[in-house]
Parts: structure tokens; sequence; C-alpha cells
């Protein structure tokens, strides 16, 4: 029999006939499921399955209308380890085209074969993409492009001016002053990162690249988290954007390290907040796009590649940068607003892409999801969490 | 229709076998997958023999996390039960039949609203500047915010009772209607007190709802992450955070076989329990 | 029923009963009271600034209502074929003798498995056969979830059947057959209704699984999930205080129903 459009192997009556009690059963179900959803342009469509951040809600119609491809935009839950296992083994590749995931795992997406190289000739639009944003070494393996640079920012601190007065330097997360007033981000990618800029540049110590430790580097900087722990430093470990609002604008902290949208969003709110720029420097990182196997199989490549044609191509940028404050690193943006000045504020987007830019041009250390020792990067967080 | 006992069995056992099966075939595989070894190359797993899956487990304390799960699971259990006692007393004798089902109603209205918002409402209610402390201070008990009432073991506890309590209630109610009114009554004439008509009759009557009440929660809050993450507190954890974790660096023979730990610890429980109490035979009617 | 109890254990009882609705009660009503301040950040409004735009913003919220859909439909499915094929295992363990024990530990055996495990093998099995991702592989994923539960809910009301019961309706001429319909389905069928319940509820607010194995359209709590990690507009917390109110607001009728019967 047929279900989708494959066909399932039915080697036994009891399998039959559940089968037939689900679908009777569940036929209304989908056929209802699928009613409240909003009928789009039905000539191309493209799933993309990314972090919830990438995600602009009700605009993509506008980016549909102008890319000639209808996106369809599903939360993959931004967690590496579950985005992976459900490309490798689950359902992923069947029912997505383009992925959207924290840069490093895109080395061993390539390796097992879930994800295919772009064919950049397709993508115009990565031409004016900013060249060290291209230069990220994550994104090509074996000289093929896996990743295209969707999203690059750098992050530091956030921290209440009206509390702690100005803030430059990482030192204000680990002093004891602040005992039980500061948070760090639950996650080894970024926090590790931290304590490791933190101790090369504001202690000496002999750490050569804070986002890919050596064993014993990386000993190093998890005793000295754990040493803070033990003491009490840390309120909690936030985990999500509303977890870290929370805890600023309820006073549970006075300063943690984490994502700039916060500052934003706490603004938004009405809160003091402002985002240090350390002397230690800042963690960058970046969200790219790769381009599934099921894509490939299914031939959407192409309308993929014109999707992603269309996320660089600026509308995009200009409302990313609205709705959360992030930016994708193209000149483009600022095209498309002086292009669109009703919608979008010219000197709002210069203004953006002039602070990424500032803040790369200084001293920024690399997130990757993939170090070199990264199981040995769990290991020590797992001791951390038990001290 | 005068169907043979063992053909009717068979007849209805069929269907929940086909589903159990579907649960129990893949189940298989992830205990297969436990002992094959990670392919450095692909950050998947190869069909190699291996036990570093589980040698995994003894390294970084990985195992107390395991234990101190089940101590959690452990207590919400024994105060979902404490509480959901009465609770279910109060609603199977004390209350009209209406008035019963108007309790019964409003235990299970919190939980259409999604569990995720509700625990986080619990960091609103008990920080620094939530519900609880803004009271106390206005009260005068207190001069500081309380700390420990949120980011703690506290804290957790009291998320993971709010969560899971009416799933302790609800069994102990249903075994309560078994109770026969008139051996109660008699045992009253007979001069027994609450307590003593508690310990003898009511007690020993709803052991099943007790036992049921009991697994319920507590193999919920073993596969609960929740509530720890949000409440919990600087890197707490609990099994389902650890196997998501070790996933996350693909490290998958360790996810599997910290999974196939933990469900071969509580089923061997369940099977103890069995042989010692006869667990199946609680069900069972005993007049 | 009981009003001969003694008044400190009775006042005791309602005590703790009252603690009980209180913990439970506590996040939602905090959550009702959130849902109509006008601030973007949750907290309790002050007098003055109680407003209703969040409910009002909820009927343009196409994704959250979608995924609540699909949440509803799935957990209904869900909860309908767990009390069936529950209350068919329960029948199979009444009617054994000898390997009653080994049913029962069959049956409550996927219980006990990890969500994530449990999500992603089934997803792997399900890819593998060919068999495409939608809101029937969600339920099969809950079903497994839901069906252990549903059972012991149903073993534990099948202790009010009496088998002296079923042996004076034999003896009257009943068959099987009208034993179960006019004896039996009567006396478990507060365990239905419970079995149905704890499904649905189950179903409702299970994340873990049905991540693994949704199709395009997420269920409910996978969207909260993305909308606590990447910034939720307070109409969350609107659709919270609409699922209360809704559900307050009919168990209220008909608790005044019932009341105004009785006079």
């Amino acid at each position: 029999m047929t279900v989708g459009n494959r066909n399932i192997p039915i080697s036994s009556n009891m399998q039959r006939r559940d089968l037939l009690k689900f679908m009777g059963a569940g036929a209304a179900a989908i056929t209802v499921g699928g009613l409240p959803r909003v009928a789009f342009a039905q000539d191309k469509t493209v799933a993309f399955w990314a972090t919830a951040t990438l995600d602009i809600g009700e605009k993509w119609q506008e980016f549909a209308s102008q890319a000639g491809v209808t996106p369809e935009f599903t939360d993959n839950g931004n967690d590496v380890g579950p985005v992976v296992a459900r490309l490798a083994a689950g359902n992923a590749n069947d029912l997505f085209d383009v992925g959207g995931l924290q840069g490093g795992a895109e080395k061993e997406l390539a390796r097992q074969g879930l994800i295919i190289p772009w064919d950049i000739a397709k993508i115009p639009n990565y031409e004016g993409v900013w060249q060290w944003a291209k230069d990220i070494p994550y994104l090509k393996h074996e000289g093929k492009q896996f990743g295209i640079p969707t999203v690059v920012n750098a992050d530091s601190i956030i921290y209440r001016p009206d509390k702690l007065g100005k803030v430059d330097s990482y030192g204000v997360i680990f002093d004891p002053k602040l005992k039980g007033r500061v948070a760090m981000e639950d996650a080894w990618i970024n926090s590790a990162v931290f304590a490791a800029m933190y101790l090369k540049e504001s202690e000496n110590q002999p750490i050569k690249e804070p986002g890919n430790l050596s064993e014993s580097e990386l000993g190093l900087v998890m005793e000295f988290l754990i040493k803070h722990k033990k003491d009490g430093q840390f309120r909690t470990f936030w985990n999500g954007w509303e977890q870290g609002v929370q805890l600023v604008a309820n006073e549970e902290v006075d300063a943690m390290t984490g994502w700039e949208p916060i500052v934003y969003e706490g603004r938004k709110r009405g809160l003091q907040v402002e985002y240090a720029a350390p002397v230690e420097g800042y963690e960058g990182w970046g969200n790219n796009t790769v381009l599934l196997k099921g894509a490939g199989d299914r031939g959407t490549a192409d309308a993929a590649h014109e999707f992603v044609n269309g996320l660089l191509a600026g509308f995009y940028g200009c409302e990313l940068g609205k709705a959360r404050g992030y930016l994708v690193p193209t000149d483009s943006n600022v095209a498309y607003a002086q292009a669109h000045p009703s919608e979008y504020a010219p000197e709002e987007v210069q203004k953006l892409g002039d602070h990424v830019k500032a803040k790369f041009g200084g001293k920024v250390y690399w997130q990757n999801c993939r170090p070199d020792n990264f199981q040995l990067y769990e290991e020590w967080w797992q001791k951390l969490r038990n001290a | 229709m005068k169907l043979p006992l063992s053909t009717l069995a068979g007849l209805m056992s069929a269907p929940a076998l086909a589903i159990i099966a579907m649960g129990l075939a893949p189940l298989a595989v992830v205990v297969v997958w436990s002992f094959w070894a990670w392919d450095p190359s692909t950050y998947w797993i190869k069909p190699e023999l291996s036990f570093a899956g589980y040698a995994g487990i003894l390294e970084a304390g990985r195992w107390t996390v395991i234990l101190s799960t089940f101590a959690k699971a452990f207590l919400t259990a024994a105060i979902c039960l404490l509480i959901g006692f009465p609770t279910a007393y109060a609603v199977h004798f004390l209350a009209s039949r209406r008035l019963a089902v108007v309790l019964l109603a409003l235990m299970t209205i919190p939980f259409l609203t999604s569990y995720l918002i509700r625990s986080f409402s619990w960091r609103l209610v008990l920080g620094r500047t939530g519900v609880i402390n803004t009271l106390l201070q206005d009260a005068g008990l207190t001069s500081a915010p309380i700390d420990w009432l949120l980011f703690s073991d506290f804290a957790v506890i009291v998320g993971l009772v709010a969560s899971y309590l009416p799933f302790a209630t609800f069994p102990l109610i249903l075994a309560m209607q078994r109770l026969d009114p008139v051996a109660i009554a008699a045992a009253r004439d007979l001069g027994a007190g609450f307590w003593t008509v508690q310990r003898t009759l009511i007690l020993p009557l709803t052991i099943s709802g007790v036992f049921a009440g009991f697994l319920f929660v507590f193999v919920m809050t073993l596969g609960s992450s929740t509530e720890v993450q949000m409440l919990g507190g600087a890197g707490a954890s609990i099994v389902s955070v650890m196997i998501n974790d070790v996933m996350r660096v693909a490290n998958y023979p360790l996810a599997f076989a910290i999974s196939t730990v933990v469900l071969a610890v509580v089923f061997g429980l369940v099977l103890l329990g069995n042989r010692a109490f006869g667990l199946s035979r609680l069900f069972e009617d005993r007049s | 029923m009981m009003s001969r109890d003694e008044p400190f254990p009775r006042f005791l009882v309602w005590t703790i009963t009252l603690i009980g609705f209180a913990a439970i009660y506590a996040p939602p009503l905090y959550l009702l009271a959130v849902s109509f301040s006008p601030a973007l950040q949750p907290g309790l409004p002050s007098p003055g600034e109680i407003t209703l735009k969040w409910y009002a913003a909820l009927a343009g919220e196409r994704a959250l209502l979608a995924a609540l859909w699909q949440s509803v439909i799935i957990a209904i499915g869900t909860a309908v074929a767990a009390t069936v094929l529950s209350l068919l295992a329960a029948l199979a363990y009444r009617e054994m003798q000898a390997r009653r024990g080994a049913w029962f530990l069959i049956v409550i055996l996927p219980m006990f498995v990890p969500g994530v495990i449990q999500g992603l093998a089934l997803s792997t099995l399900l890819t593998r056969a060919g068999i495409k991702a939608s809101a029937l592989t969600v339920m099969a994923g809950h079903l497994l979830w839901a069906m252990p539960f549903a059972f012991i809910v149903i073993l534990t009301s099948f202790a009010v059947v009496r088998n002296s019961y079923l042996m004076a309706a034999s003896d009257l001429g009943a068959s099987r057959w009208r034993q179960f319909r006019d004896i039996t389905l009567p006396l478990i069928s507060p365990g239905l209704i419970s079995a149905f319940i704890f499904s649905f509820l189950l179903s409702l607010n299970e994340f873990t699984r049905a991540f693994y194995l949704a199709g395009r359209q997420n269920t409910l709590p996978v969207v909260l999930f993305g909308k606590m990690n990447s910034g939720a507009s307070p109409t969350i917390y609107a659709m919270s205080g609409a699922i209360f109110l809704v559900s307050v607001l009919c168990v209220g009728v008909i608790a005044i129903r019932a009341l105004s019967e009785r006079r």
C-alpha cells in the first residue's frame, strides 16, 4: 500500500489491520489538522528547518512574493544533539529541504552524507557577503561549500548599569562581590569560551585558542569554573531567551554572559540593560544554512538555492535586524533599506551593520560546536554540574 | 457466544501486543546499539562490540546523576502520595457526589495548559522579586528576599509535585471505589477510630491505587527535564538532561547505555516488587 | 457518607487537600493574572493596567493556533486508541490465569523508556519502513507512552467488578458479552473515563517524542519550547489563560446545574 508517495511493505495482516485502523481514524485528523494553515502560493515550497531565532513569522509571505519561493518554517529546537540525531537516524531528511543551525556540525553531517554542497554559482547574492564571514573555517569541507553564513554575531555580557556602573571585563562574572548575582549560559559552547577568554587575556593563563581548547587548557578553564560554582558564584545557568530575559528583568542577576538580542528585548520591555564591550574581546558565532540531502533527492535543490539567495537579498536581513537585532552579513541589507525607507530606517540598518563590523574588527574568538576535544568538553561540563 | 478462554484472551491481547511490539522493536535496537562503538570518522556508531558506552557512565560522576534522579523521583512520588491520599479520601468519602465530580474536573484543568509555561511561572512566583518574597517582605516577616526558594532542590521538588500530583490522586480515587461502605460502617460500629479505619481497612484495600500512583509519578519524574532546567539552579542535572548533553556531542553509545541502565534498573525494581508483593495480583478481585 | 469521622482528622484531610490544590493552581492562576498585564515582561499587572490586548492578538497567532489544533487532534486520537487498546489488554489480563504477571509486565514496559530514546528509535524505524511523518506517527509515539498508564488505571477500576456478580449473571443465563455490557462496563466506566483523561493530558503535554516523530507541523509543546528559546510574545500567556478560563467555565456550568438540580 502507499502512504504519501512511498510503498510500505506490509508483512502481516495484523499490521495491515492496525494501519488501516489508524488510517481511518487519522485521515480526518490529518485533513482537519491541515486546515488552519494558511494556503501559500503553491509554485515552489522550501521547507526550512531552523533555529527559531531565524524565523520571521508572518513576514515569510512578503519574502515569498519577492524571492519567488515559498518558505515553510519549522523550528528545530536549536539543540545540536537532537537535530543531528534526527538527521542521521530520524525523519528530518524526508521532511525538510534546508537546515539552519549553529556552526561546527557541518563536517560530520557532510561526512555522513546527510547534507550536500551548495552550488555557489546558483547563489549570486553570495558575492555580496562580507569576506570575513565567508572565511569562517567550518563552512567548507574538502573544498566544497556546505554552509552559507546566515546570521553572525558576537556575544559578551548583559548587565545592569544602574547596579554595576560600566562593565568592561568578564571579571565581573567572576567577581566575588557579586556572588549569587551573576549567571552564565548552560552550555559549554559559550561558557567555556568566555571563561577561557577571561583567563587568557586578564589572568595571562597559557591558552592559545579559547574556541578550541587543548586537554590541559580545558582542564584549567573548567577547574576555574568549578571553583566558582562551588563558591556559589552563579545564581543559575540559563537556557533560552525567555529564561535569560527573566533573570535580568526580575533582578535575579546583575550581570550574565549572553546574546545581544536579550539586551534589545530587555530594553523593549522597559529594562535598563547594557551590552558590554569587554577588553578581553567577544565570542563570535554563526548560524548557517545547510542543504539537506533530502532536497537533492526530491528535486527541490534549485528552489533551495533560490531561497538562500533570497535570504541574502536584503529584505530578510532588514526584518531580522528589526525583529531581533540579528545581522545577515551582507551589504544588501542597507541597500534594501535605502530602497524602502518607509519600512526600514536605513540609518538603523547601517548602525547595526557598523556595530557588528566594529565588534568583529576587534578581538573576537570564534565559537564552534565541534572543537577538537568536544566530547571531553561534555565530560567536564558534567563534572561541573556535579560539583 | 462461547469462545474458549484462551482464544478470547488471545484476541483481546493482540492489538495491544502489536502496538507494544512497535515500541519494543526500536528499544531492542537501542539496547543493541548501546554495545556498539562510536565511530570517530562519521560521528555515528559502527557495529563493533564495545563497552565504552557503559564505561562512560562511571566517569565524570554520571552515575551520581542517575542516583540523584531516582532520589528525586522517589521523593516526589512519596510527597504526591502524602498529599494525594487525603485528597482522594476527601473526594471519595467526604464530598457529596456532585462536589466530587467538580473537584475531579478542577484537578484536571491546570493540565490543559502547557507544563512548560507552568514550570516557568514558578520562577516568577519563587524568585527574589516574586510573589512569595514580596508578600513576606510586605508583611514584615523578612527583611531580604529568601534566596533558596528558587534555583534549589526545594524549587525543583515544588515544581515536580505541582506538575504530577493528579497522577497520584486519580488512581487512589479509583481504588477507593472498590471499598464497601458497609464494611467501613461495621468497623465504626465496633468502635474503630479514624486512624484505625485507615490503617486496617482503607489502606490495605487501596494498595493497588497507592502502587499505581507511586509508579506514575516516579516514572514521570524520571523522564522529566523542564522542572530541573528551569528551577534547579547552576548546572542542576537529571537523567533526561544528561542524555541530551551526551547526544549533543554525538556520543550515542553512551546515551543509549544510560537509557538502557535506567530502564533496566526501573524494570528490575518492578520485577523485584512483583516477586515480593505480587504486584500483578494487586489488581485481582480479593473478595 | 463518612459523616461519622472525628472533626480533627476531617480538618486535616481537607487542609492537605487544599494544599494540593494550591500547589497545582498557583501556576495557572498566576499566569492568568499575567495575561492581563500589558507589559511585555511577564509579571502581575497593577490594578489600573488590566487589558485584554493579548487575548485580542491571539486570533492572529496562526502558527500557535495551528500547533494547538494539532496537539488537540493528536491527544484525542491517542486517548481514544489508548483507552480502547488498554481495555482490551485489561480484559485479556482478566481472562489469563497462568501468564498474568508476564502480560502485566510486558504491557507496562514501554512506560520506562526515556522519551528521547523512544522518539528517536521509533522515528528511525518508521523512516526505514518508509512511513511518512505526520500526526499519525506522533500519535503512535504517544500511544506507546499513554497505554501503560491507561492500562493500570483501567485495571485499578476493574477491582470493583466482583467475580460473584459475573457468576450470578451467568447463572441467570447471560452470555459473556451481556455480562460485559451490562455489568462490567458500567462498573468500570469511571476507570475508562479516567484512562481517557489521563491519555489525553499525557499526549497534550508530551514534548520529546513529539519532537522526533512530528512532520512539518509541530505540536504545541514543541512550538512553545521554541518560543521560550527565541522570544515569546505574551500571547502565549493569553492562550494559556483562555484555555484555563474556558475549562473553568465548563466546570462552572456543570456545577451550577448540578447544584440547582439538588434543590
